[in-house]
This record gives structure tokens, sequence and C-alpha cells, in this order.
């Protein structure tokens, strides 16, 4: 695992000093945690403490996300390794999932049910202590009271996940779980949201996001946990992980009318640290992308050749998880 | 949203009021149109079959041969499985168990819950239009109260069972058709060892018990009848909620 910077290849897990967030207060630990499925493993050998704020769990689809966010609370038993949420374990211990607000990652909810009355049973089954009342102040924080009578199946995706939302806060919770919470919202009740969190975290809960929108964890906040391929790559802040995105080498294809002259050219210039030519496309490699790009055009022109296309093979967080996992 | 602090004592909701919120919830949940439409009609073809037998004149042994083949043999347990195994099921398949489950609340309560709600809706479906056809079979009066008894029995029992399919098992509907047309209607008539294995056999001993007709493979008391279906139906939600305790939730 990597603590950011720098970027490494995967390492054996960091000792679980090494790995903690936020240390002294963990409100989650997980503790060399795994996960299998048959042969097909999950979560491998995951360690790290969350404690109070706003900390955001980075990775792709189907890095493992999810099943970590499942384990946490208690919906299904690590393989291997320990879970803990406020000191206990979520699987066997009652009291402790009153504490928890999840926002689970699939759309279902129950359809047949009002946003008002699909948020007050949540309130009444944590024995909240004024259901209705609660159920009622969690819908405004979600801007969902004015239509709280409706049936949440004819609610947008957008609104549903707003009622996700409130669902997981109405008992209060000091541990909050969110499992890609700002899918499906529009700008400004992403916006909104993203401010709720903060709230929260402000308060003292310990607010856990999953997403695998970069932009979106941006905003989420500083603590980043990346997480590829079940094992948990990187924690630390959010600005390392971004300067890492821009410091590390950058690749692009290029379509160009003749690619030898223009290879040999951008070989001749220093612009590139690695280049492949098939056919009339270039595939290249760069340390220093602002160079590249104020030179590459002036280049073509002087080597009498024309430019047809040209993307970046790697402006992704997939390519920054490669970069994590693999260190190319 | 209230200061962290006043949250953290420790909430409980207590048995009762678990079962309720459940019973509701599920009840809800179960309660659609094209189910209680099929279902019912199902129902109907007993009563209709019971009211053309006693058209006929027909024998006590008939009548209440009719009564323990379709309507014991069939609808009570083809609607219990609809409703049993989709109390739990349902939300099982669909995802949504996460929002009971995730609770600080028992697990036997959620199947005690769901089981009832299940129950509520198969009772009315199956005991009326059974008890008419036992009016309608003209063959005595015994037959309309030993049709009830057995049919709150079967009901009880077979929800119960149906309840933990849906907790156990992903294709509850197939394997409750397999127990009902190959466990009960086939494998269970080979003899009366077998035979003790099916539920089937226990309202069939009631029915017979009380009227006095002449059926095969009903030989149990009346106690027996009554208690072991009931038993079983205890034995099939404590194992239903210790399932759900250690079952995977998505």
């Amino acid at each position: 695992m990597t603590t950011l910077p720098p970027p490494n290849p995967l390492t054996p897990p960091a000792p679980r000093s090494q790995a903690t967030v936020a240390p002294g207060d963990g409100m989650l630990a997980v503790d060399a945690v795994s996960k299998f499925y048959g042969s097909v493993v999950a979560v491998s050998d995951v360690t790290f403490d969350v404690g109070p704020g706003v900390t955001a769990l980075l990775g792709p689809n189907g890095a493992g996300k999810s099943t970590l966010f499942r384990m946490l609370c208690g919906l299904t038993p690590p393989s291997r390794g320990a879970v803990r949420v406020l000191g206990c374990d979520p699987r066997d211990d009652r009291d402790v999932r009153g504490r928890i607000g999840l926002v689970p990652q699939q759309d279902a909810l129950f359809d047949h049910l009002s946003a008002s009355d699909f948020v007050e049973f949540a309130a009444r089954s944590h024995a909240v202590h004024d259901p209705t009342q609660a159920a009622q102040a969690a819908l405004g924080e979600v801007d969902l009271l004015e239509v709280g009578a409706k049936p949440v199946g004819q609610f947008s995706k957008g609104m549903r996940q707003r009622v996700k939302v409130a669902t997981a806060l109405v008992n209060d919770p000091e541990v909050l779980i969110l499992d890609e919470p700002l899918t499906g919202l529009d700008p400004v009740q992403r916006r909104r949201m993203i401010e709720l969190f903060h709230r929260l975290g402000d308060d003292g809960r310990c607010v856990l996001v999953s997403s695998h929108v970069l932009d979106e964890v941006a905003r989420l906040g500083s603590r980043v946990l990346v997480i590829a391929q079940g094992r948990l790559v990187a924690t630390g802040d959010y600005r390392d992980l971004r300067e890492l995105m821009d410091h590390r080498p950058h690749r692009f294809r290029i379509e160009v009318s003749d690619p030898r002259r223009v290879a040999a050219a951008l070989v001749d210039r220093g612009l590139v640290s690695g280049l492949t030519l098939d056919g009339s496309v270039i595939e290249v490699e760069t340390l220093d992308v602002d160079a590249f790009g104020r030179q590459l055009l002036p280049l073509v022109v002087d080597a009498g050749a024309r430019v047809t296309e040209m993307r970046p093979l790697d402006d992704d967080l997939e390519s920054v998880f490669r970069y994590l996992v693999e260190g190319r | 949203m209230a200061q962290i602090e006043e949250t953290t004592a420790l909430r409980r909701v207590p048995p009762a009021t678990a079962i309720v919120l459940c019973y509701r919830l599920i009840l809800r949940q179960l309660l659609t149109p094209g189910r209680i439409v099929v279902l019912t009609l199902l129902a109907l073809v007993a009563t209709v079959s019971a009211f053309a037998l006693g058209v006929a004149d027909a024998s006590l042994d008939d009548g209440v041969g009719l009564l323990a083949g379709l309507g014991f043999g069939v609808v009570v347990p083809v609607v219990c499985l609809v409703f049993g195994g989709a109390a739990i099921g349902d939300l099982r398949d669909d995802k949504t168990l996460v929002y009971v489950w995730l609770r600080p609340i028992d697990r036997w309560p959620v199947v005690v819950g769901a089981a009832a709600a299940a129950a509520t809706l198969a009772a009315p479906i199956t005991l009326i239009p059974l008890t008419l056809a036992a009016a309608g079979t003209g063959v005595g009066n015994s037959v309309v109260p030993a049709t009830l008894l057995a049919g709150v029995v079967g009901v009880v029992a077979y929800t119960a069972v149906f309840t933990l399919f849906g907790v156990v098992l992903k294709r509850f509907i197939v394997w409750g058709l397999a127990y009902i047309l190959i466990m009960e209607g086939f494998v269970a008539q080979a003899g009366p060892g077998v035979a003790r294995f099916a539920l089937r056999k226990y309202t069939r001993s009631i029915l017979v018990d009380i009227t006095g007709a002449d059926l095969d493979l009903a030989d149990f008391s009346l106690a027996v009848g009554v208690i072991t279906p009931l038993v079983v139906a205890v034995v099939a939600v404590a194992v239903a909620a210790w399932r759900l305790r250690s079952m995977d939730i998505d």
C-alpha cells in the first residue's frame, strides 16, 4: 500500500499504524480483511482506520468498494481479518447496527411506500423517539419534504438517491457509510449533498463515501483511501493524488500523415520518454505534458505532416489506479 | 441534525414493535392485485368443483376426497407458497432486505412478521372458498368445521415452511412447487412412512378424523394432525430466523 505520494508498485500491506487515516480515533477499523467468493478475491488484505470527518473511498467499478462497505455494515462477514465499527463487530452486535447509516449502491426501495412512509419506517425500525418528526427532518435535509407524500416508485433516480440518504440520516447515526451516494444527482443537488456530508463530518460523525469519479472525490474532502483490484493501494490527502496524476507519465495516441518523420522529430527534441509506431498511429509517453502539448503541432508542421487525430490514452482515474497498482 | 452526543444512547426496538413493523411493511409489499386475482381464481376452482359434486349427490368419501385432494393438496399449499415464499424472498431478490436487516432488531420478529403477513393474505383466499366448497358438497354437517380447522392448521404450517423457503432458497417458487407436486403429490403417496414428512397428510387426517370419511394416508389422530404442523411451523420460523442472521445480504 502507498501513502500518497509517491506512487509505488503494489507492496505488502503496511502495518496498521502506517495505514491510519485518522490516528487514535478509529470509528471504523478494518484489520487485515479479505473477502473471497469461491476462487474470486473481492477484497484482499485491507487494513485501515477511519475517524471523524469525511473520508472518500476511491476506486474503479469492481474494485471491491461495495464489498468492503457490506462488511463494514455487517451484511457479509470477512473471510479473513476483522471489522470493527465503534469498537463492535457489526455482524453480531445488534446495537451497533442502530448507530450506522447506510446508503446502499443498489437502487431498490419499497416502491409502494411514499417517501415519508419509507423514511418513517426506517425511523421506527431504529426506535427513534419521534419517528414522524425525524422522517420529516431527514427529508428536509435532502430537499424532498414537499414531495414526501408521493410513492418512491414514481421518483426519478436522483430523488430515489436522496430518499436513500434521508433514510441513512434518520437515526442520526455516528457512522455514515455512503456507497456512491451522488450517482444520478444533478449538479445543484450534488453540491448540496456534499455540503451536507461535510456538515455531518464536522459534527464529529464518521462519513465514509465511495466514488469512482475523481471530480467527486475532489469535492468530498481531502482524505482518500484508494482501492483497486481488491487492495488498498494508497491512503492520504487528495491533493497528493491530484499531484500524482499531474506528474505521472502521460500517454497519447497520435494519427499523422507521415508518422516516421514525426516520430523521429519527437525523439530528437526529447519530448517523449517512450514511443511505438503502428501504421499511421504513434503512441507516445511523455513526462512533461505541458511542453509536449505546446510543441507538438509546430513540430508536425515543421515535419511537413498533418495530424488527423490525437487523444490521451490515460486521462482518467483508471490510469491512476493502474499507475498506483502496477507502477506504469 | 442533532449533535452526536444525543445519539449515543442505545436504541432497541422491542420484539412486538418489530413484528408489527415488519408485518405492516411486508403485508403491503405482498398485496398486489395480480396475485390476489390469480390465487382467488385458483381457489374458486375447488369451490365450483365441490358444488358440482354436491349437485351430483356425491358420497361423503368423494366430497372429503375432493377437499383433501384439490383444496388441501393444491389450493392451500400453492397460495401459501406464493405469499410465504415472497414474504422475505422478494425482499432478498429485489435487494430491499437491507432496509430491514441493518436495524437494531432481532431476526425472529422479522420472520414472524413476514410469516404473519403472508398468512393474513393466504387465509381469506383459501379458507373462504374452501369453506364454501365444504358446504357445497352437501355430504354432512361436520365437513365445514373440519375444513376450517384443517385450513387454519394448513395455512399456518405451509406459510411458515414456505417463508423459510424464501429465506433459504433463491428459486423458492420452483423448489416450493417441487415440494408440493413431487414430494407431497407423488413421493408421499408411496406409503405411510414417507407420508409422515408431508404436511398434506396432517390436514387430511384432520378432515378424516372429524368427518369420519374413509381416505387412505390419513391415519393420524386429531391431536397429532393439529399439533405436529404447528410444531413444524415454529421450527421453520426458528430456522428461518437463524438463517437470516447468518446469511449474506446484498
